[in-house]
């Protein structure tokens, strides 16, 4: 679960916020908080809650419980609704369909925030020409948003959502209309951003890469709770729960249900660790990294046999996935293997399992 | 494909060949659009047509032959697209930006009067407000001791409001439309921005949609100009006269190119309206295709104003539909105007002749007169229909292939020329040219075959739309995907573009078939004594002042445009099973 501690210097401080939608509940009891200028990514499969929590967030719907705080000042709460001030809220949503007025230029989507917001012309438009330029979309100035392609229209979302200069800048799932090789770009491109203007960002995605390289702060959503929240790295490295374990790192990484028998751990006849580990259960699930499982048989290690499935070379080496009774096992190995699909292989693991998890999910310490 | 990139030899005989097909095809539609509106032209043009002109513009009748018909027809299509933009947009904004309670039968009811065809509300009207000084029974609130005042009995304003309840649901289908694309993100972006609500209503929604309310209020003021048969039901008795009643009645006494003039002229007040609108809405600023998902829509919360709203949306909805229709029926069955709902007798409808009621005359289904007329119309209906759909998709089917060449824009503009002009203008265009004998042809007026060739060159835009769709839901890769299972040519058509045709052909027929079946302003003018249609069979009567007759077949026409609907609903969930 998500460990919070509140500070007063807080950015983005969530305490306890439920949303209900008539009889479902889609966030139950969330709690959440950053420091100022961190990018935090909300990511997750479809339905967890993520976009929900970014539309409060936003301001757009109103929490049915809890309280959201920006800089120390509450903006939204179940018992007040929403604080709809923009100028206090002071934070701006990229859409995921972008959202461009279509019928105003793209110097005019740029502006009309700026209108409302009460700026005069001269200011308006030495805005509008800074926020073009910083996103190299100088020339587009004039255009419709029919008149331009999708990562221009991207661009220009994300110009609009910057022009107010908001403290806190929300991304809903902002790539997921772009190709691959502009996704990668736009990413680059949205850090340089980050840093160049320091707001705080919150970030929905369901892609893990974009999660693990972008963040400061990674939550990992399920079903409207929080599985676990941190650095990107500390949530590769420890993974709290076997939804975030399988969930992150490319391959994901394999679980292996066993019970004790004896002194062992056995899955199937195998036996794999010492029983120690489940700390007194009679059954647990143990995590092995991709990179942990080799081709072939090892002396004085556990063999598991497997149905040969695909093998992808990937950076100099080669992903082996292979499936064992209902199990998927993904390997990461230096040959190709001799096999094609259907074959027997067998798989040895090495080392001691890299995390142990009771049957209900939960880490075993 | 592959013959013309590699036999060379063949390449100059196909390429004849490619251009022979859109050439005929323009041949075609040139006889059949174009021919009709020059020789009108032409018509005016000879030494009779000029003194016509002059009559009509430059003599003393003019003010009578011109100024006051244009004067009615410019209040009537300002009045009705102005009304039909205040409730077609008050409801569309209702069932889609709101939380009205019932939007879905909300939805659905407001697109029906426009199903009503005009007359019908016009003989509703007259069943309910006629008073006794025109002569004959008076309706239903004067026998009952009300007061009905001449200016809401007879003339333009009863005109009016019976063309806003027919033509506004026409208004509430393209605001509608235009306003649920506007997706839920584009209010919420701005919403961010800190904008209040009547700001994002005219900074963001009311310019996404304005290209949608132009066409709407272009489109109403197009359909009222050429409206016939309500002001002539509602307005000739008292005589006023619009553009397209005057010529009428100059065709009907026998004053040929006067009726030609007036028919140009007509023509010509509504194209420069559709022209206005089509240059107020063209170019860049056409933003018709919102970008994004708009798949959902932010609805406004009503709060208390719920209920009275969707009173008011509904009480509408009723007042166009069902008041006139139960009121249609009611007087079919009513012997007295006074009492709608009382002593209810089916003579009206299976009477035997000679008895007290109706002068004697037998009931509608005893006519042999009507019965023939019934035929008429279905042969009609399904002829025009069999032969506009076969012609729309042949055109359609050249244009898309020639698409880009100079021939396929001449073609589809030729096409879609019928859709400018009203058709009682064009029915007049009709006789001009086919009603005296045209080289070998004899003359064809007063016959079924003219009456076909009309209709189905009016119904051409329809069509090749309806055909444009259709082939655009065959993607050429589905069936090149089905070639390379190996099925032939004949097994490809059975298995995969028919079924997928199926449901566009269909939907364009029965369009074009209940378009003929309540069309009275095109008939009017080609009909005759040995091709009466029910519409003007209807029209007849209820000039007579046999209103129940009148509105008995108004019910069978309703009747029969409805079982249409059904049977192409039901028909297209048979035949299409996974559009469920």
């Amino acid at each position: 679960m998500a460990s919070v501690q509140t500070e007063a210097g807080d950015a983005i401080r969530i305490t306890n916020l439920v949303k209900k939608f008539g009889d479902f509940t889609a966030i139950p009891d969330l709690s959440l908080s950053v420091p100022p200028g961190s990018f935090l990514v909300l990511v997750g499969p479809s339905g967890c809650g993520k976009s929900t929590l970014l539309r409060m967030l936003a301001g757009l719907d109103e929490p049915s419980g809890g309280e959201i705080a920006f800089m120390g000042k509450t903006v939204s709460s179940g018992a007040g609704g929403v604080i709809a001030d923009p100028k206090m809220r002071n934070a701006g949503l990229v859409f995921q369909s972008y959202a461009l007025w279509p019928h105003m230029t793209v110097a005019g989507n740029i502006g009309w925030p700026l209108k409302v917001a009460g700026w005069d012309r001269a200011a308006r438009d030495t805005r509008i020409e800074e926020v073009l330029t910083m996103l190299g979309i100088l020339a587009l100035r004039d255009r419709y948003p029919a008149e331009i392609s999708g990562g221009q229209q991207q661009r220009v979302a994300i110009a609009r959502t910057l022009a107010p200069k908001p403290a806190i800048l929300l991304f809903d799932e902002p790539l997921s209309n772009l190709d691959a090789k502009l996704r990668i770009e736009m990413r680059s491109e949205l850090m340089r951003i980050h840093r160049a203007t320091g707001a705080t960002s919150v970030y929905v995605t369901h892609d893990q890469v974009e999660a693990m390289t972008m963040a400061t702060h990674v939550a990992v959503m399920n079903q409207g709770r929080v599985e676990q929240f941190g650095p990107p790295r500390g949530l590769l490295e420890r993974p709290a729960t076997t939804f975030v374990a399988t969930f992150l790192g490319t391959p994901p990484g394999n679980l292996l249900p066993v019970t004790r028998r004896g002194d062992n751990l056995v899955h199937g006849d195998v036996p794999l660790a010492p029983s120690a580990l489940a700390r007194g259960r009679d059954a647990a699930q143990l995590f092995y990294r991709p990179e942990q499982i080799g081709l072939g048989r090892a002396e004085g290690r556990p063999v598991l046999r497997a149905e040969f499935a695909e093998a992808a070379p990937m950076a100099g080496r080669v992903m082996v996935t292979a499936a064992t009774g209902g199990l998927r096992l993904s390997a990461i190995v230096d040959q190709f293997p001799d096999a094609r699909p259907g074959d027997p292989i067998e798989f040895s693991l090495s080392g001691a399992p890299d995390a142990v998890f009771a049957m209900t999910g939960e880490r075993i310490e | 494909m592959s013959p013309s990139d590699t036999a060379a030899p063949f390449r100059r005989r196909r390429l004849t060949a490619a251009r022979l097909v859109p050439l005929s095809m323009i041949l075609i539609v040139g006889l059949l659009v174009l021919a009709p509106l020059l020789r009108i032209l032409l018509a005016t043009l000879t030494p009779p047509g000029l003194e016509a002109w002059t009559a009509i513009l430059a003599s003393p009748m003019s003010p009578n032959l011109w100024w006051r018909p244009l004067m009615n027809t410019l209040i009537l299509g300002l009045g009705v697209s102005a009304g039909c933009l205040l409730l077609g947009g008050f409801t569309a904004w209702l069932v889609v930006m709101t939380d009205v309670p019932g939007r879905r039968i909300l939805g659905v009811m407001h697109t029906l009067p426009f199903m009503i065809p005009s007359f019908a509300a016009a003989l509703a009207w007259g069943t309910l407000f006629r008073n006794s000084r025109m002569g004959g029974s008076s309706g239903f609130f004067e026998a009952n001791g009300f007061i009905v005042p001449d200016w809401l009995a007879w003339g333009i304003v009863p005109v009016l409001i019976v063309l806003i309840a027919h033509y506004y649901s026409l208004a509430f289908t393209i605001i509608a439309a235009a306003l649920s694309s506007v997706g839920a993100d584009l209010v919420e972006a701005a919403q961010m921005t800190g904008a209040r609500r009547p700001r994002i209503f005219f900074g963001i929604v009311l310019p996404v949609v304005t290209p949608a309310l132009v066409s709407a209020a272009s489109l109403t003021l197009a359909g009222a100009v050429a409206n016939f048969a309500a002001p002539a039901l509602l307005g000739l008795p008292v005589r006023m006269q619009t553009l397209s009643t005057r010529l009428f009645g100059m065709i009907e006494i026998g004053q040929a190119e006067r009726g030609f003039v007036l028919a140009l002229l007509l023509i010509a007040v509504s194209g420069v309206f559709l022209f206005l609108s089509d240059r107020l809405v063209s170019g860049r600023r056409a933003f018709v295709t919102v970008t994004g998902k708009g798949g959902r829509t932010r609805r406004f919360p009503l709060g208390r104003w719920r209920w009275p709203l969707f009173a008011a949306g509904f009480g509408l909805a009723v007042v166009t539909t069902v008041v006139p229709v139960v009121v249609l029926v009611a007087s079919s069955l009513a012997p007295q105007a006074g009492a709608l709902f009382s002593n209810w007798t089916l003579h009206f409808w299976i009477g035997e002749g000679g008895g007290q009621i109706a002068q004697g005359t037998a009931g509608i289904f005893r006519n042999p007169v009507l019965i023939a007329a019934l035929f008429n119309t279905l042969k009609l209906g399904v002829v025009v229909a069999l032969i506009s759909m076969l012609l729309g998709l042949a055109l359609a089917h050249t244009i898309t292939r020639n698409k880009g060449t100079v021939l396929a824009n001449i073609l589809s503009q030729l096409a879609f020329l019928p859709l400018l002009i009203p058709s009682i203008a064009f029915a007049a265009a009709y006789i001009a040219l086919f009603g005296a004998p045209l080289g070998p042809l004899p003359s064809l007026y007063g016959t079924f075959t003219l009456l076909v060739i009309a209709a189905a060159a009016h119904n051409l835009p329809y069509a090749v739309q309806a055909g444009r769709s259709v082939l655009g839901q065959i993607a050429t890769d589905l069936e090149e995907s089905a070639r390379l299972t190996g099925a032939g040519p004949l097994r490809r058509m059975w298995a995969i573009i028919f079924p997928l045709a199926i449901r566009g052909l269909l939907a364009g027929a029965i369009l074009v078939f209940v378009k003929m079946v309540r069309d009275l302003s095109l008939v009017v003018l080609l009909f005759s004594a040995t091709s009466p249609v029910l519409s003007m069979v209807a029209y007849r009567y209820a000039a007579e002042g046999f209103m129940q007759f009148a509105n008995a077949i108004t019910v069978l026409i309703l009747v029969i445009c409805l079982a249409a609907s059904l049977i192409a609903q039901a028909l297209q969930t048979r035949v299409q099973k996974w559009k469920e």
